[in-house]
């Protein structure tokens, strides 16, 4: 049957086709809506994990009692996930395995572009990669009889334009899953050196059996035999670029990406007078074509960084773009239109209040990382999930004077209960005095509303047992948990000036539920009394798209305006003002 | 059939999506291959956002090059503005009129929009076509139906696309209890569109 599908979408049917009998993983754009959509699969049991390495663990567990399992998440996820990755590859699986990397080219929703084939290579594990949603659907169906067949976990690798592309999809039926049951093999799956030098040679003798059935696979690395002398080979969705740019070109497209079929390479290779390698991101394919002695063009051609398109794509291979601007917009500078906190958000009124108490913000992943940008401009870092706390503990003992006691960490709950809650130990262990804010919303926002540990709910939307942070701090042991409404912004800034002096850990939770993801309206729309109004400004810089200038004067768009009120808090001169009844 | 490359834009939250969705279902009805690609996660917060729709018997690749979209369908001047560069030396843009002020950095006065945009628009489109899209949703009494109006005006211009397909895709997409009031702000949206 063919179905109009999310390439994501596609992922979770493939899956569900296959039998899967467990999915987990945590939310991470592009990566986030697979697991969405297998929770629409009524008999599979799907949950969020607190963090991608709690997910791949659950998932290795629900592998080893003979279910199939597909863990999802981003690419810099599988960072977090690495150790367990790394040596499930020396277990190999029981039921089939199948982790899911959403790479992010381009870095559209992303603080790197770190190119994740380079973990199967290094893992030894098999990787496959799709070019569309259609061969989302199929591979990773395959995929688990991929995993049991050479034991091994299979990273299916997606990248953003994959897993949000939207195609046709020619879905299939459901296989009936054979469940295996537990099978105890204390060799195997018991990781001490002695057996794990044996499973070395193991890794070996499956990544070498791969590589021959990859070499003969025209399912998975099918060439298209051209009509010109030129040859492309290509994977993901470089594979579409190229099929446009060079119809008569033959091509020899890589489904399966590692290990790479060297000698169907090879071969493809003779058969052609100039030969390309179209790839996104690093030249993983191309260095393999070096290693064997082969010339081909590529990387050269292409920008190092960033995602492929047509033009980039017909550059390197007709030597110029066929597609370029024809109008010009050079004398029109365009006002940017970042995106911003929504309004209403209990996060913008603590950022106000770090820019206007100076303090030196350690920042963190999640819709609050906005408050790094104008005209908050209220974060001196971020770097990835959890690290706040630790930088922030770092930079107050080494701060000198000047830093101290004006160093806080600013971290959101999901994120807390992520990779939050070990850097809050560090601080413990260590006698540190610095101050952990954790902005609670009680959802993890930015990638759409999911829940976490404090949510209360389930991928469902049943009810779950809920995790309250506060509760969390106290029992880790910190003696100093403050609670406090973000909305009420001088209470706040007494509460921040007593844990900054403190001379211990301190944590201060702003609590406010998410107003997009709980549908909360916080009061009537906000007026502007303009003959009062001083022109001070301070209302445009709480940064909130709804209130903006007209003619030299804010002006409210009631339409958006969600009444929180911060900007009335703000207005000295009693000029902006949330009706009341 | 040469591939028919739809680029829409406007900003986060406005139902682009859900009009690269409808258009892809008519094509998928009128028996084409369609892609679309989509940007999620950051350009959700109320940024700039855009959707790229191709069409045809075979679609290999799914994003539009600058410099190759037969039609922009913009929900918002200064997001028409701003990818205008991606029509073709022919092509058509259908534009809402719709501004929405992006965020206010200062009180220093019009720092909020494009001066003129409206003539801008006018000067620097191959052709352009406005709909009245949020004034029709207004009468219509829904301002969500925005988007089937913009797909309306575009609805004149697509050849390949009937208005079987059309109300095919719009019943797929819509509940029941909206689908007759879809299809009615849609037709209205053709009408704004040819009238233009």
């Amino acid at each position: 049957m063919k179905r109009l599908m999310l390439g994501n979408e596609a992922v979770a049917r493939g899956a569900w086709e296959a039998g899967v009998g467990f999915g987990s993983g945590y939310p991470g754009t592009p990566s986030t809506e697979i697991l969405e959509y297998l929770a629409s699969y009524e008999e599979v049991a799907v949950q969020w994990a607190p963090n991608e390495n709690i997910g791949l663990e659950v998932s290795i567990g629900a592998m080893l009692a003979g279910e199939r399992a597909l863990v999802t998440m981003k690419h810099v996820g599988l960072n977090v996930a690495a150790d367990p990755f790394f040596s499930v590859a020396y277990t190999g699986v029981n039921g089939g395995l199948v982790v899911v990397s959403a790479d992010d080219p381009g870095m559209h929703s992303s603080q790197d572009e770190q190119d994740n084939r380079y973990f199967a290579k290094a893992a030894k594990v098999l990787m496959v990669e799709p070019v569309d949603p259609d061969e989302a659907c199929w591979m990773a169906r395959e995929a688990f009889a991929l995993s049991e067949r050479f034991d091994s976990p299979v990273l299916l690798r997606m990248t953003t334009r994959v897993s949000h592309q939207t195609g046709v999809v020619t879905t299939g039926e459901k296989q009936a899953a054979a469940r295996k049951g537990f099978k105890k093999d204390i060799a195997k799956f018991v990781l001490l050196p002695s057996h794990a030098r044996e499973r070395r040679h193991d890794v070996e003798r499956r990544i070498q059996a791969a590589r021959a059935f990859g070499n003969d696979s025209d399912l998975w690395n099918p060439i298209f035999k051209g009509t010109s002398n030129t040859g492309v080979i290509t994977s993901g969705v470089a594979y579409g670029y190229v099929r446009e740019t060079l119809p008569g070109a033959s091509i020899l497209k890589l489904g399966l990406t590692w290990p790479l079929p060297t000698g169907r390479i090879e071969a493809f290779a003779k058969t052609v007078r100039e030969l390309f390698v179209v790839e996104e991101l690093e030249p993983f394919i191309e260095e393999a074509l070096l290693a064997s002695g082969l010339k081909a063009k590529g990387a050269e051609l292409r920008p190092y960084t960033g995602e492929l398109n047509l033009s980039v794509v017909e550059k390197m291979l007709l030597g110029a773009p066929k597609h370029a601007a024809t109008i010009d917009l050079s004398d029109t500078p365009l006002p940017s239109r970042p995106p911003t906190l929504c309004p209403g958000c209990g996060h913008r009124a603590m950022f106000g209040l770090f820019r206007e108490m100076h303090l030196r913000v350690m920042g963190d992943i999640g819709c609050y990382t906005l408050g790094a940008l104008k005209p908050l401009a209220a974060m001196d870092s971020c770097l990835c999930m959890g690290a706040s706390v630790g930088m922030a503990e770092g930079l107050q003992r080494f701060g000198g004077p000047k830093e101290k006691g004006r160093t806080v960490g600013v971290i959101g709950d999901s994120t807390f209960f992520h990779s939050g809650i070990p850097g809050l130990l560090d601080m413990l262990a260590n006698r540190s005095d610095a101050t952990l804010v954790i902005l609670d919303n009680s959802v993890t926002a930015m990638t759409g509303g999911q829940p976490n540990p404090g949510t209360g709910k389930d991928i469902r939307g049943n009810d779950a047992p809920r995790l309250d942070t506060a509760t969390v701090c106290r029992g880790l042991g910190v003696k100093r948990v403050r609670v406090v409404d973000p909305y009420k912004i001088e209470e706040v800034r007494k509460v921040l000036e007593e844990e900054l002096a403190a001379p211990e850990v301190s944590v201060v939770i702003a609590r406010a539920p998410c107003v997009l993801e709980y549908r909360i309206t916080r009061g009537r729309p906000a007026e502007v009394k303009v003959d009062i109004c001083d022109r001070c400004g301070a209302c445009i810089r709480v940064g909130c798209m709804a209130i903006h200038e007209r003619d030299g004067y804010p002006e409210v768009d009631p339409e958006l305006c969600n009444g929180c009120g911060v900007c009335e808090q703000v207005c000295e001169a009693k000029a902006v003002l949330i009706p009341k009844d | 059939m040469e591939i028919t490359n739809i680029m829409l834009s406007g900003v986060g939250g406005q139902g682009i999506l859900t009009s690269g969705r409808i258009i892809a279902l008519a094509a998928m009805d009128a028996g084409l291959d369609v892609k679309m690609s989509e940007v999620h996660g950051m350009s959700q917060r109320g940024g700039n956002v855009d959707t790229h729709v191709r069409i045809g018997e075979a679609v290999p690749s799914s994003l539009i090059p600058v410099g190759g979209a037969h039609f922009l369908v913009s929900f918002e001047k200064l997001e028409a503005l701003r990818y205008l560069n991606y029509l073709l030396p022919g092509g058509t843009a259908f534009v809402a009129r719709h501004e929405i002020p992006p965020l206010t950095q200062n009180l220093k006065k019009n720092t909020g929009y494009v001066a003129d945009i409206d003539s801008k628009l006018e000067a620097k489109a191959p052709r352009l076509v406005w709909v009245d899209a949020f004034e029709i949703a207004k009468e219509l009494g829904d301002p969500r139906m925005v988007n089937v109006i913009l797909l309306g005006a575009l609805s004149n211009a697509t050849k390949g696309l009937g208005p079987k397909n059309w109300e095919a895709a719009i019943r797929e997409r819509f509940k029941k209890n909206i689908q007759e009031a879809c299809i009615e702000a849609f037709n209205r949206g053709s009408a704004n569109g040819r009238a233009a």
